[in-house]
């Protein structure tokens, strides 16, 4: 089977890419395989598990769940462009020092589930995270210290409480 | 002066701190390296299995013309085109009662099970390989399938494997002596028969590999998202007959294993066999419903045990009598043995029982491979002993609790030896008991409980699981169990360089343990040198000594231990050199924090940097006599027999009479792995193994229909816990420290799971016992909930 490809343009990161692709690829292999920005993984591939979680145009979204030509003209964030974030690095450090994550495949997702929480919830309790994170999935930490971080997180975001 | 073989007890600085753990640098920022981001090679071959949609199916003919006239499509092969390339993958078995499987890479004749590869199609990307899966046809000739467990067992029930002549795959008895004269003396005998259900690992991270093949087509290098990186390269070396020595197996990181990932796969001999054929790179990535199709299954079984006790509630004689479903191949490398035999000797747990026999058997039916999952078998052997501790109480009159206190074994008969064999040498059976009691408040849980426990609208109970966990297994224990193809041992192999760095390699493989993180602090403390000084490879059998790998709590024990005794060598070295140096006694030097420090002499010192400068010959200082250069050991470590942790879990939970909804209102563990190296790092272990056991009890259950199809094969519908369900935990730690391996350590790894699935289903199980319900099956969804409180009611809500 050979598809036509189609032209995407992508703002990812804040960086403007454009590629040809195939009509079906997907914008998680875009990112993955097109862009080299790994930190996207691939879970489930139907929208299940949230692994693969980015920001498109500011709100989370499957990445897996999208084909990239769907989001042409987008700004996509991903891991990658949190990572370089200062003002966003309180979640990474709670993450780490909650000991929020253990094999870390579904981590990024988790983070970015947490940037669009927090922006939304800047001070939340314990019930309000928890339905926060219920679409992602981790099969390893049981998710006790990733609500523990996240609560740490929404203290130490730049106008948090703490 | 000789080499130190235990550490002193003042040496542990870095070990017993939760320091946060250092892979979290990568993993936390997208710079992550599971098998899917290795940099793909150019000339890439991608992989797509069609997979067989029948469970029990002659293959009469496969069609690939419309598939290889696909653009993109390079190939397209069928068992016999793989037969050609590889071996059948098959483990042979020092075990008296096991029957040998032999399993095709790609199925050749019949398929037997759903989900079976019956051909491959290699394409230039992957994309195009799924088209061409598509494309193939094959034409089946349905054959009746052997399905659950007790069809499969039936003497009639269609033959997985026609040349053995039976379903029975393993089986084994044991009885001691006078086992009918001790149960003749019991006052009364109890019998219970448990089931409970088939379920999986599900890793988040599915499996993949990548070979390549160097320009001389001899040198194989492989990424593969496995747990037992040292096994696969040998696995491959046999059934490829290419040579060890030119195979390299490296685990990058990798997205949990849980034990899936401690089997070899098929996929990891296509991989590596063709890019031989093509001299190409080839690459294969699983989905989401190739693995819950085919990596490992567990956990489905029927534990049927009696139990005489005497007027007090003491088991005074026990059988048990237990089936596991093995799927339809052994897997390589524990064949069919792994919960069959494996069950049948945890169930003793903590308690004293000196009368006992079982028997067991493993079924071969038309279904997916059964194998580890955390914990194997000791979750459900556990459920099993920890459910007939709470029928005693309610026979005898007696608080569940109490009958433990009872039956457990008392500090003073340790070290003790089961009579299957299992040596506790340390544990803190009694002590754990009564301090997760006082945690939750146990007293006062109970004195609050109604006859018929109905609080609020909501059936309320407690339950309690006093466990044992096998950890750290060595050459005498892979060979009690008879596998054959696991050596036992573990390596490390600890550099300090010339600038007075240091890298351990330790033959283990990181999913989650957080290895570079504790193997570090126990170098660290065991060198004398800072935790910011030493780094950690694992996972990459090019640089890492020879081992055994990650399966079955190992890691602590094994490479801990194998990473202990490579450092004393190496401390020794380095105290002759300071010693020589500094001309004093080499038993008058002490290493901390990097400096070599002569005891009472202030102001005499070294650094290691300036010692390792001397190994190096960066120095005019030459050697000591008799030393030679470089600053390095290499350990392997045999652990021998089981390390065996221990813990106690206790639930409280509220049933919901309305929806057969549960909700875990308080949760203690108190958790007993001897030297705790990072308490972080062990509470992490114990939340996660406590959260999937609350899947296992309440959600989790992979169904086949009697056709063999697997009806939730997508995480649509098969349900993992998610933050929702979780229950806040109340974690403490008793160390009891032993002194079968230098550190001190005991395994961890699986506890969790082993102490939550016994005490969240004996919580429900008490919620139930007022309306009179026996709650003696796993797992408890909410209808399955429903169902039994109708029952027990004599209520029919359909």
């Amino acid at each position: 089977m050979s598809f036509s490809k189609v032209e995407v343009r992508l703002t990812v990161n804040g960086t403007e890419y454009v590629r040809s692709v195939e009509p079906r690829y997907l914008l998680a292999d875009f990112l993955r395989h097109e862009l080299g920005l790994t930190g996207t993984h691939i879970g489930c591939e139907q929208g299940v598990c949230g692994a693969c979680t980015v920001l498109l145009d500011g709100r989370t979204a499957r990445s897996c769940l999208h084909f990239a030509v769907q989001v042409s003209g987008s700004e996509v964030t991903t891991i990658e462009g949190v990572s370089a974030d200062e003002s966003l690095k309180p979640i990474q450090d709670a993450f780490h020092h909650n000991h929020a994550l253990q094999c870390g495949y579904c981590t990024p997702g988790f983070v970015m589930t947490t940037v669009e929480f927090l922006k939304d919830n800047p001070a939340p309790d314990e019930a309000a995270i928890r339905r926060g994170l219920t679409n992602n999935v981790c099969r390893c930490t049981g998710y006790v210290n990733i609500i523990k971080a996240v609560a740490e997180a929404a203290d130490n975001m730049p106008g948090g409480e703490g | 002066m000789a080499v130190q073989d235990i550490p002193s007890e003042d040496s542990w600085k870095n070990v017993g701190r939760s320091i946060p753990r250092r892979e979290d640098a990568w993993l936390l920022t997208g710079k992550g390296c599971y098998v899917d981001d290795v940099p793909e090679p150019p000339n890439t071959l991608h992989l797509g299995f069609v997979l067989s949609p029948e469970a029990h199916a002659r293959i009469v003919s496969i069609d690939t013309a419309e598939a290889l006239a696909l653009p993109g499509v390079v190939d397209v092969l069928t068992g016999d085109d793989i037969a050609e390339l590889a071996q059948p993958i098959h483990t042979s078995f020092l075990l008296e009662g096991h029957r040998d499987t032999f399993r095709d890479a790609i199925a050749r004749e019949k398929a037997r099970f759903v989900g079976e590869a019956v051909a491959v199609v290699v394409a230039e990307n992957p994309y195009v390989a799924e088209d061409g899966v598509e494309r193939v046809f094959v034409s089946y000739e349905t054959l009746p399938p052997a399905i659950d467990l007790e069809s499969a067992a039936r003497d009639d029930a269609p033959l997985v494997h026609e040349e053995l002549g039976t379903n029975i795959v393993l089986e084994s008895t044991f009885a001691t002596d006078g086992l009918d004269e001790a149960f003749a003396g019991a006052t009364q005998v109890i019998k219970e028969t448990f089931r409970t259900g088939r379920i999986a690992g599900v890793p988040m991270e599915p499996r993949g590999c990548l070979a390549t093949i160097d320009r001389a087509g001899e040198e194989l290098t492989m990424w593969t998202a496995t747990q037992i990186p040292n096994l696969v390269k040998t696995a491959v070396a046999n059934l490829l007959d290419h040579p060890e020595s030119s195979i390299r197996v490296i685990t990058p990181d990798v997205g949990g294993g849980f034990g899936t990932k401690a089997h070899f796969y098929p996929e990891e001999l296509v991989c590596p066999a063709l890019a031989l054929k093509y001299g190409r790179p080839v690459k294969w990535i699983q989905d989401r419903r190739e693995e819950i199709l085919t990596n490992i299954h567990a956990r489905e079984h029927i534990y049927t045990v009696e139990a005489g006790i005497d007027a007090d509630g003491v088991i005074v004689a026990m059988r048990c009598n237990m089936m596991a479903n093995a799927g339809a191949y052994s897997s390589y490398p524990f064949g069919a043995t792994l919960e069959a035999v494996g069950g049948v000797r945890f169930v003793l747990g903590p308690y004293h029982i000196r009368n006992y026999g079982f028997e067991t058997r493993a079924v071969a039916s038309h279904t997916c491979p059964a194998g580890a999952y955390r914990g194997t078998a000791q979750p459900t052997a556990m459920l099993a002993i920890e459910g007939m501790m709470d029928r005693i109480g309610r026979a005898i009159g007696v608080d569940p609790a109490e009958v433990r206190r009872r039956n457990l074994i008392k500090p003073d008969q340790l070290p003790y030896t089961t009579v299957v064999g299992m040596h506790y040498r340390t544990g803190s059976y009694s002590e754990s008991l009564e301090r997760a009691l006082e945690m939750i408040d146990y007293s006062r849980l109970r004195s609050d409980q109604t006859a018929d426990r109905l609080v609020d609208g909501k059936y309320r109970g407690i339950g309690i699981c006093c466990y044992t966990e096998n950890s750290g297994m060595g050459v005498a224990a892979v060979r009690a169990r008879g596998w054959s193809a696991i050596p036992g041992f573990d390596g490390a192999l600890v550099r300090v360089a010339s600038d007075g760095k240091v890298k351990a390699f330790i033959s283990h493989a990181a999913c989650g343990q957080g290895y570079y993180t504790s193997f570090a602090q126990i170098v660290a403390d065991q060198l004398g040198v800072h935790f910011e000084d030493v780094s950690i490879v694992v996972g990459d059998t090019g640089l890492t000594p020879e081992g055994s790998n990650t399966f079955a709590s190992r890691g602590t024990v094994t490479g801990g231990g194998a990473a202990v005794r490579a450092c004393l060598v190496v401390a020794d070295k380095m105290k002759r050199i300071a010693a020589d140096v500094m001309e004093v006694s080499a038993d008058d030097i002490r290493i901390e924090d990097g400096v070599a420090m002569v005891q009472g002499v202030p102001d005499m010192s070294m650094t290691v940097r300036e010692i390792a400068e001397v190994a190096y010959s960066k120095t005019p200082h030459a050697m000591p006599e008799g030393q030679d250069y470089g600053l390095e050991a290499t350990d392997h470590y045999d652990a021998g027999m089981p390390t065996i942790s221990n813990a106690v879990h206790v639930a409280a939970v509220a049933v919901d009479p309305d929806d057969g909804t549960v909700e875990v209102e308080r949760y203690v563990v108190v958790h007993d792995c001897g030297r705790v190296i990072n308490p972080m790092i062990v509470d992490g272990q114990v939340h996660g193994g406590a959260v999937q056991a609350l899947g296992e009890v309440l959600m989790e259950e992979l169904v086949y229909d009697e056709a063999g199809q697997l009806q939730n094969a997508t995480l649509l519908e098969y349900l993992l816990p998610t933050a929702m369900d979780a229950p806040m935990m109340d974690v403490e730690h008793i160390q009891s420290i032993t002194d079968e391996n230098p550190g001190g350590f005991k395994g961890l790894g699986e506890g969790g799971v082993i102490g939550g699935v016994p005490a969240l289903t004996n919580a429900i199980a008490d919620a139930l016992s007022g309306i009179g319900a026996n709650v003696n099956v796993n797992p408890l969804r909410p209808s399955r909930i429903a169902d039994i409180i109708d029952a027990a009611l004599g209520t029919n809500s359909a």
